[in-house]
């Protein structure tokens, strides 16, 4: 592991069983990630995109270990190193028992604020249930925290007696924030935190999110779908498609000079608030997204690549150095 | 007047959001509470409608026979002076001897289980009139008497079947929906072939070796009673397990009994909660016909089936039949009622035709 990495994601695999027929025999799998290598440095945002079932979600799952829980029968290979206390520790080849001791560093914040929260405890009881698990402070103790932590978010702490239903989505989740912090952990994987929010909110969390970054010393894993979010808070950008991270680079250089030609669909499909401005050319994709449960052979993205070539089914590009940390995974862009 | 502006918003939890929308449907409310306040007062029946007298004075000294039996040589009894007292005859006798003695009888002073043949004229049934508000049943025994204690056994054989059908069913469907998979599939083929079990032949069976009582009846009532409750409650863990609040307690290290306890069977109440009615109704009713078909709690238990059993056989006297049918429509429309209420408070939609 690097030094200057807190996280190694090395060649994860992530197959979902489909099963049929009488006797619910495998018929099929969905490769919701097909081998993907990423690192996270120490106190930076990576930021994780693409669209809807390109398996980005996935990867911030399987990363806290919980996909086993809600789906037993996943297929999950490759390593998740994280750096702990103890050393650097594979989190997948940990049980969930084993897991529990390291639960306190790396933490999520849900995509949903409304289902990520327990509407029969209060959001006193919310925040402070990771330092039941994690601590050994007393009542008076974590009454305290959960008090600075709620102001650390943003709400006040009386709010600490009220239920989650009294709150509106940008307030949940930043409950959903201040209780991803209470352990002070070192990684915090955030999935989508905003896309459930209206645009005005989005912005107050992701300034928060970005304030509490600095403050608390964080390594962000920040997945989301909208490009325009991710560039605000990422200092790297990783473009996932059908399962591939397809291009990799620093933020700016992404978000203005991509390279791989799915990223640059993708960009140009970002909305600018800015009428007069009609210099930029939209690049528009044919057809649709493949299922994972068939992907095509060599590229996954060839079948709607609008530069592809007959070689593009033969082999799966590898991530190709093009510029200054800046990797893509194709051949025939510069 | 000082106006006062930091009037603290109180915060309410969900259910008692619930409780309170539960209490503006009257319907609902007002028959939870009558059920509830005559549920209550049937435990202490006995200081009302019973044959003991709560309080005698016998030659300068006072007894209770609600505690303690006495024979009727001992108060001093001469007409029909055999077994124990019988304190409506030695209230009229003190009463025509007047020295003193007296006599503080409840205020219907008739026993579920008493035999009035020597009290009545005529051959029972004897119809209601204004000492027997029901009459008597064939072997003179109060009905109205009966009606009262029958409700108590009732309700009460109803509550316990349900409790602990609720804990098994609850204990099975959790496990079943929690843990899904394997134990999961075979505990559903195991539940199906369980509940293709005739209950009626089982009971038929079972009181035709031994004689069934509270206990046991309870005992094979909550045998098939569970099942209901615990497909709802696989369905409530199947679904609730899938939610982004389970993997968040997951995530934050929740050990799996934490999980279930603290996380996901509150927010599996709702089936719980509002099914309760319905099941009381239908364990209620189970008894109703047990007795009525002569397998139920054993004679002399006051028990409306066994009532409506008398009456289908002494079908011209209307009593008999009508009484405990009434009482038992009454009560059963009450806890349906409850039942609607609770159903309605617990939907998240506002919605209230059924007010």
């Amino acid at each position: 592991m690097k030094p200057e990495n807190i996280l190694e994601i090395k060649d994860l695999k992530v197959k979902f069983p489909v099963t049929g027929g009488l006797f619910l025999k495998k018929i099929a799998e969905v490769k919701a990630v097909d081998g993907v290598n990423l690192e996270l440095k120490k106190g930076e945002t990576l930021g994780l995109v693409g669209e809807s079932g390109c398996g980005k979600s996935t990867i911030g799952k399987a990363v806290i270990n919980i996909l086993k829980f809600s789906s037993p029968d996943v297929d999950i290979t490759g390593q998740v190193n994280m750096r702990t206390d103890d050393g650097e520790v594979d989190i997948l080849s940990l049980s969930n028992n084993e897991m529990r001791k390291y639960r306190g560093l790396i933490q999520m914040i849900f995509q949903d604020p409304y289902s990520s929260l327990n509407a029969r405890l209060s959001v006193g009881q919310i925040i402070e249930e990771p330092l039941l698990y994690h601590t050994k402070m007393n009542k008076s103790e974590r009454m305290e925290r959960v008090a600075w932590l709620l102001e650390k978010v943003g709400l006040q702490a009386e709010q600490s007696k009220r239920y989650p239903h009294e709150f509106s989505g940008g307030q949940r989740q930043r409950i959903g924030i201040a209780r991803a912090l209470a352990t002070n952990p070192k990684i915090i994987i955030a999935d989508e935190p905003v896309s459930a929010l209206d645009v005005s909110i989005q912005a107050q969390v992701i300034n928060l999110m970005q304030e509490l970054q600095s403050e608390f010393d964080l390594s962000l894993l920040f997945v989301a779908h909208d490009l325009s979010v991710v560039e605000h808070i990422s200092s790297r950008i990783a473009v996932m498609y059908l399962g591939n991270i397809v291009e990799i680079g620093p933020g700016y250089d992404i978000y203005h000079n991509p390279i791989h030609p799915y990223s640059r669909a993708l960009l140009s499909a970002v909305p600018l608030p800015n009428p007069k401005r009609k210099d930029k050319e939209r690049v528009i994709l044919k057809g649709d997204v493949p299922t994972p449960m068939n992907k095509p052979s060599g590229c996954g993205f060839r079948t709607r690549c609008p530069i592809a070539k007959k070689e593009c089914a033969d082999f799966v590009p590898p991530l190709e150095l093009k510029k200054t940390d800046h990797f893509a995974a194709c051949p025939y862009v510069q | 007047m000082a106006e006062n502006n930091s009037v603290k918003k109180v915060s309410t939890s969900l259910l008692q959001k619930r409780w309170r929308k539960f209490k503006t449907l009257k319907r609902g409310y007002y028959s939870f509470l009558a059920i509830l306040i005559l549920y209550i007062i049937s435990f202490i029946f006995p200081l009302f409608v019973g044959r003991n007298a709560l309080l005698v004075k016998y030659n300068g000294d006072y007894y209770f026979p609600l505690f303690k039996t006495y024979m009727s040589t001992d108060l001093g009894q001469t007409k029909d002076a055999y077994g124990e007292a019988n304190y409506r005859i030695l209230n009229q006798e003190y009463k025509e001897a007047d020295k003193g003695n007296w006599v503080f009888l409840p205020v219907y002073p008739f026993g579920p289980n008493e035999n009035l043949l020597n009290e009545l004229e005529g051959n029972p049934p004897h119809p209601p009139s204004a000492e027997h508000f029901a009459g008597t049943d064939d072997r003179g025994r109060d009905v109205f008497a009966r009606l009262l204690y029958g409700f108590n056994i009732g309700i009460s054989f109803a509550l316990v079947v349900t409790l602990l059908s609720y804990i098994i069913g609850v204990a099975i469907g959790s496990s079943l929906g929690f843990y899904g998979g394997k134990l999961d599939i075979f505990g559903l083929r195991l539940i199906e072939i369980w509940s293709t079990l005739p209950f009626l032949y089982v009971i038929i069976i079972i009181s035709s070796i031994l004689q069934p009582n509270f206990l046991l009846l309870t005992f094979i009532l909550t045998l098939f009673g569970w099942i209901g409750i615990t497909y709802y409650m696989r369905g409530e863990f199947y679904r609730e397990k899938a939610r982004d609040y389970v993997s968040a307690a997951v995530s934050m290290g929740a050990e799996n009994k934490t999980i279930i306890f603290k996380h996901i069977l509150p927010n599996s109440l709702t089936p719980i909660i509002s099914y309760a009615p319905f099941a009381i109704v239908a364990n209620i009713f189970s008894l109703v016909s047990l007795d009525f078909l002569g397998f139920g709690l054993p004679p002399p238990t006051p028990s409306w089936g066994q009532l409506m059993q008398q009456g289908l056989s002494n079908i011209e006297h209307w009593w008999l039949i009508a009484t405990p049918l009434i009482s038992l429509f009454l009560t059963l429309l009450c806890i349906t009622f409850i039942g609607e209420a609770i159903r309605e408070a617990f939907d998240p939609k506002v919605y209230s035709r059924l007010r």
